[in-house]
């Protein structure tokens, strides 16, 4: 077999000498350089929200967001994303709020820290708290935001399956329409979102949860400042000794992280119990689609969703003011 | 492209910088300005060698775009002593020696003082999570613990 | 133990390191902040192949764009080695600058520079690259199978073509005794199939060179790099320069754990280009680069022993079988040490040793840490931890049945390096380092239910301090330094010596004052190229204090015996009545003689007098081989808690303990324990290089995101790391100072598999122990498979 050194065919990068065109462009592979930031682009840091959506209509199919920009230039140095337009949400300070006065507001761009840090959320958005406590390392705490999390749409993003059991819904706009949506629908696929051209996220809004409500958050990587093997956010909500409401979601087991309706049914209205808990646990991993990749094995996730399904759960339950599980 | 002015203090110093789009905070520090103690270790966030403060927050420099510091306070390494006296941390990693090929040094010593700063009195878990984005692989981290705990005392 | 009569004034003081204060304000300068008037900067064409002929190289856009390019048809078609460590006929040359035929993704097919990092990248995307791809092999087995493609159809060993056959690069046999005969007469015989990993040396600072032509036709070299006289010497032999037309600077390193044992890949490349070019050049790798240039040798060791009811070991026979990816670094030397640190761990009336190390289309292993130590002693200790269990023996007291102590032969570097055992702290690492982890009140392995479940091991092992021997053997092993006494009484050392961050030098420092009895503030490290130092063969194999040291106490004597007979010409006194001790109020040296206290005269005051006579200079240069190979023990103790239900382990406590003869830099020493334990809970838990079958590319693509190592929060509390060390003296040590640094890591691996053989009653034969592979035993063990798992 004759190969050659890979090209890019696309063009990319802004032409480069006149006289001695090069045809095509060697891909650098595994061998980009992170060194420097190859890819040229123009940036774009409007000051309000309007600016950005207008930037983002007129450069649309050509532009990404940045928020924290975490995740976006490693993506740009590793030169998976290529654009020709980076508009920063940076400069726009209404996005950065978390607001507690009634249901949980996260601006778009309030970073990871600012969540974990904040005390309403630590006592009552508590799977959300363990979720941006445990987030990767303390220089990505400041600088990545949770719009930003979740609008990556990794399959692993580690806010997404606290917000999805906390009933979380995104705020979306273009400037010219709003929408809001559930957060269960926001997800395609693995980076996918509904998120139409133009379409910025504004904020996340949860409701407040009632006293009776506990929830939790467990993950598991390789080491702790990593990339999930497995995230598990569970929130009940009890009646008495009994299960009320339940909600479980899950990261790193599907192409999108998402919440087992199927196991969430399981105990309502029953006081929960060691066997009941594990009749959860095993719907879970029944439901789940995990891969063998090189963080982990798909044997070992599906193992691990249940056993991590468990823990939250109890944990959960706990702080919903059950008691312990027998 | 185009080249932007931008204003910002490094180090207590008022600096104008000409910079492009793909221009980073890193390789302006270190090249533009000789400030060599933020460290290229990997490129992409998952070392802390380049840890720099921005506006007194930890920051990784290697993913931060240059234009993005405009109006900004960053603080290096070389700026942390001032007037030729070292900050108490830096004698702390010096007496618990916490220093052994010192690659790592400048992004610690940074996230350490930016936890003190935080929390005066931290805990050696608090240690643990604030400092747990920087990689060493020669001490073991201990010394380094006990260096920011010890100048906590 | 330490002779009665030595008092010392500054080796055994805590100090501040010498390169401290500018590490920690950020003033230390590396090779990648090395900035030059008119530097360029390069980049590498790395091939995305596995394996495939390069048929073309098309630099003409490159150039085009006014970069200078290097391709393999520019470089002398000189083969070498990039370690000359081993003597010449043991030196297999298997590679050049570029290559014409990519053995590995990664490999430099060739280079570019320009005035800028990003017009030398722009550069570098306009090359063309025809390439002929070839069958891709990953596996060693499928490597030596009949028909599989030639990795190489020939290398050079010595002089001589050595044709390749089944990709096998080395194969090595080593019979001592008669094994047959041997286990006949064992009460138990056990045999088992350890695997260890192929780890990334993850040190901080990634490669790097900046060359600078010089007006003479010669260059100025300032590498990362353990040996700069090595990097000359290969610079000269590839190049044809004479050697004294080439300078290579010492640069403090961002950590090396072996990596940089090995002239770098990038530095010929960037010679070349500013040989080609007349350029100052900067080629700085990205740490991508640098994840596909090197790893840790990994292994499949098949280990049989037997052993009377007594518990004596009979016999011994290891297989042992490494991938060693690409090219051929330094894998006869691994076969020898994995032979040599097993025949040292215990004594074996009868062993053999049958190594094979086999090319694979993978990234090229080099030593990493422990250079195989790490994996002979993880099969080893974990296999006597068994043997004791199937003896009903402690297996405290079974190792001290059977270890290699005091007056026992020990194999520093392999069969040829050997030298007899003169100082042990074996009993006292062991028997202090039961009473501190608790060691009677262990669980009986296996006996434990529930879902969190705790347990105790140990394993012990150690380093060789150099490679040195009575005889000259397949390794070269001298130091030299040069030493001068300044007019005001303070002190130059010139050593070519490295400090990886270890605080060789601040040793080195501290064994010249002790001799001199000079403060050790007032003994300077001065910096050290190859154009005013002489040889230092590597800082490598544990040898910078005790080796590298050694010579430098040997300078240190003759500068002593020159002030000494000054003084005694100034002072009317006999030589030998005279001494030299510190004085505090002066903080200076002063000569006097004990009887007659009056006759005194500072050391400062006797150099400034030899320079007003013109008596001339007090300074020597002395080189030293070390005849012995002295071990440094290290014994672990650890204690794990396992969670059954998600197989994550955490420690709960780590006691280490050393044997380093006089410890020099107590808390530098502490630190080389703490660093070991961090590297080795990785090696046993955590770290792990896979591969593409198909592609030959890291799955992690070289990038860190995939490549984890322990980080702070991976590492135990303070409070649960107990490090000691044992009071021992080495006789042919620098006032009884041997090796430490990759003894620190060596033994660890093993003592997790045994606490978590204690723990949960299961034999883990291969590393990394992830927590996947616990929770896979676990459900076997419990389905009834337990035989099945114990192989």
């Amino acid at each position: 077999m004759i190969g050659q050194h890979p090209a890019d065919l696309g063009g990319h990068g802004g032409g480069g000498p006149t006289e001695h065109a090069n045809p095509t462009e060697t891909q650098m592979e595994d061998f980009t350089n992170t060194h420097i930031l190859v890819g040229e682009f123009e940036l774009i840091e409007p000051h309000t929200l309007a600016q950005a959506s207008e930037s983002l209509r007129t450069h649309a199919g050509e532009a990404v967001i940045m928020a924290g920009g975490t995740d976006l230039l490693v993506g740009m140095k590793m030169e998976h994303i290529r654009t020709k337009y980076v508009i920063s949400l940076g400069r726009i300070s209404a996005l950065k709020r978390v607001d507690t006065n009634s249901d949980l507001v996260i601006g778009a761009t309030a970073s990871i820290r600012d969540v974990a840090h904040n005390s309403v959320v630590r006592q009552q958005y508590c799977a959300l708290a363990e979720a941006c406590q445990s987030f990767s390392t303390m220089q990505i705490m400041v600088m990545g935001t949770v719009g930003g999390n979740l609008c990556n749409a990794s399959p692993a993003a580690d806010t997404a399956p606290a917000l999805l059991a906390l009933d979380a819904s995104v705020h979306l706009t273009s400037g010219v329409r709003e929408r809001e949506i559930a957060l269960s629908e926001f997800f395609t696929g693995p980076g996918g979102t509904v998120l139409s051209d133009g379409e910025v996220l504004e904020h996340i809004s949860v409701p407040a949860p009632s006293l009776s409500t506990g929830s939790a958050f467990l993950k598991m990587g390789r080491v702790a400042a990593d990339i999930s093997k497995v995230s598990v956010a569970v929130t009940v909500v009890r009646s008495e000794d009994r299960v009320r409401q339940c909600r479980i979601a899950l990261g790193a087991v599907a192409s999108t992280p998402r919440r087992i309706v199927a196991a969430e049914s399981e105990l309502l209205g029953e006081k929960p119990t060691i066997s009941g808990i594990s009749k959860v646990s095993q719907l879970v991993q029944q439901a789940i689609e995990p891969i063998t990749d090189v963080r982990s094995t798909a044997a070992y996730r599906r193992h691990l969703a249940g056993v991590l399904v468990g823990d939250a759960f109890r944990q959960a339950w706990l702080r919903a003011g059950g008691g312990e599980i027998t | 492209m185009t080249a932007r002015t931008i204003n910002l203090n490094v180090n207590g110093e008022h600096k104008e910088w000409s910079v492009a789009e793909n221009d980073l905070l890193l390789t302006e520090l270190r090249e533009r300005e000789g400030l060599t103690g933020a460290k290229y270790g990997c490129g992409i966030g998952e070392c802390g060698a380049c840890t720099v403060l921005v506006d007194g927050q930890p920051s990784l420099s290697c993913l931060v775009l240059a234009q993005s510091v405009d109006g900004c306070d960053v603080l290096t390494i070389e700026g942390l002593a001032r007037g030729g006296e070292l900050d108490p941390l830096q004698i702390a990693f010096l007496d618990q020696a916490a220093v052994q090929c010192g690659f790592c040094t400048p992004g610690m010593v940074l996230m350490g003082r930016a936890l003190l700063n935080e929390i005066p009195d931290p805990t050696e878990k608090d240690v643990r999570e604030f400092l747990k984005g920087n990689l060493c692989r020669c001490t073991g981290y201990s010394s380094i613990v006990r260096a920011i705990l010890t100048h906590r005392r | 133990m330490v002779p009665e009569q030595q008092q010392l004034h500054s080796i055994g003081q805590a100090t501040w390191r010498r390169d401290g204060q500018a590490k920690v304000t950020g003033a230390e300068e590396y090779v990648s902040d090395i900035t030059l008037p008119r530097m360029w900067h390069a980049r590498v064409l790395r091939s995305p192949y596995a394996h495939a002929r390069i048929v073309h190289v098309d630099t003409s856009y490159a150039e085009a764009l006014g970069a200078v390019c290097l391709t393999h048809a520019d470089i002398p078609k000189i083969r070498y080695n990039e370690r000359i460590v081993s003597t010449p006929p043991h030196l297999y040359r298997d590679r050049y600058v570029l290559a014409d035929k990519a053995r590995h993704v990664g490999e430099a097919i060739a280079a570019v520079a320009a005035p800028t990092e990003a017009a030398a990248e722009q550069a570098l995307r306009a090359l063309r690259v025809e390439y002929e791809v070839l069958e891709t092999i990953t596996d060693p087995e499928v490597a030596m199978w009949d028909g599989t493609e030639p990795i190489y159809t020939n290398v050079q060993l010595g002089d001589q073509e050595l044709s390749i056959e089944h990709n096998i690069a080395v194969q090595r046999t080593i019979e001592l005794g008669d094994i047959e005969h041997g286990f006949a007469n064992s009460a138990v015989i056990l045999e088992r199939e350890f695997a260890t990993s192929r780890i990334y040396h993850a040190q901080m600072e990634t490669k790097g060179v900046v060359c600078r032509p010089e007006s003479d036709g010669g260059i100025t070299v300032w590498p990362t790099a353990q040996s700069i006289h090595n990097v000359r010497q290969l610079l000269g032999e590839i190049y044809s320069l004479p050697l004294h037309k080439i300078n290579v600077k010492r640069v403090p390193i961002g950590g090396t754990f072996g990596s940089s044992i090995q002239m770098n890949s990038v530095i010929p490349i960037c010679v070349g280009l500013t040989l080609k070019s007349g350029k100052t050049i900067k080629l700085v790798t990205t740490r991508e680069e640098d994840m596909y240039d090197h790893v840790r040798y990994p292994s499949r060791i098949r280990l049989k022993l037997g052993a009377t009811k007594d518990g004596l070991l009979t016999a011994g026979h290891m297989h042992a079988l490494s991938d060693i990816g690409a090219h051929n670094t330094q894998a006869f030397a691994f076969l020898s040490v994995l032979s040599g640190w097993w025949a040292s761990l215990y004594k074996l009336p009868a062993m053999k040793f049958e190594g094979k190390a086999v090319y694979t289309n993978k990234t090229p292993s080099c030593a990493m840490q422990g250079f195989g130590n790490p994996q002979a002693t993880f099969a080893v200790e974990s296999l006597m931890d068994d043997l004791a269990d199937a003896l009903g023996i402690d297996p405290v007291e079974f190792r001290l049945r059977n270890y290699v102590g005091l007056g026992g032969t020990f194999w520093g570097q392999g069969p040829s390096v050997q030298s007899i055992v003169l100082s042990d702290g074996v009993p006292e690492l062991l028997e202090k380092g039961m009473e501190k982890i608790g060691w009677p009140g262990r669980p009986v392995s296996g006996s434990q239910t529930g879902r969190y479940r705790r347990g105790i091991g140990m394993a012990r092992g150690f380093h060789t301090s150099g490679a040195g021997a009575p005889k000259p053997g397949e390794v070269i092993d001298y130091s030299g330094a040069f030493i001068k006494v300044n007019e005001d009484g303070t002190v130059d050392v010139v050593h070519a010596l490295m400090d990886h961050g270890g605080g060789t030098l601040d040793a080195i420092a501290k064994i010249v004052a002790e001799e001199l009895g000079i403060p050790s503030d007032r003994i300077g490290i001065s910096p050290a190229d190859t154009l005013t130092t002489v040889y230092d063969v590597v800082t490598h194999a544990t040898r910078g204090v005790y080796a590298g040291g050694g010579a430098a106490h040997k300078a240190a004597r003759k500068v002593k015996a020159i002030l000494l007979d000054y003084a005694s010409r100034v002072l009317g006194i006999e030589t030998n009545a005279l001494v030299i001790e510190p004085d505090e109020t002066l903080g200076q040296g002063v000569i006097y003689c004990p009887s007659f206290p009056e006759r005194r005269i500072t050391v400062g005051a006797l150099a400034k007098l030899c320079q007003t006579n013109s008596w001339g200079s007090i300074a020597a240069v002395e080189s030293l081989r070390q005849v012995n190979c002295p071990p440094a023990y290290v014994a672990y103790f650890v204690e794990v808690e396992v969670d059954t239900e998600t197989g994550s382990v955490r420690t709960v406590r780590a006691v280490i303990g050393s044997d380093c003869g006089t410890v020099v830099n107590p808390d530098l020493a502490v630190g080389q324990l703490e660093g070991g334990l961090s590297k080795g809970l990785g090696y046993a838990l955590v770290e792990d290089n896979s591969w593409e079958q198909e592609s030959g590319r890291l799955l992690s693509k070289g990038f860190w995101v995939d490549g984890k190592t322990p980080a702070m929060s991976e590492s135990p509390l303070l409070e649960d790391i107990d490090t000691f060390f044992a009071d021992s003296y080495e006789p042919s040590g620098p006032f009884g100072a041997k090796g430490i640094g990759e003894a620190a890591t060596n033994p660890c691996a093993a003592a997790y598999g045994n606490a978590l053989y204690n723990a949960l009653g299961i034999r883990f034969t291969e590393l990394p122990i992830t927590p996947e592979r616990i929770v896979a035993s676990m459900v076997a063990a419990e389905s009834g498979a337990t035989k099945a798992v114990l192989v």
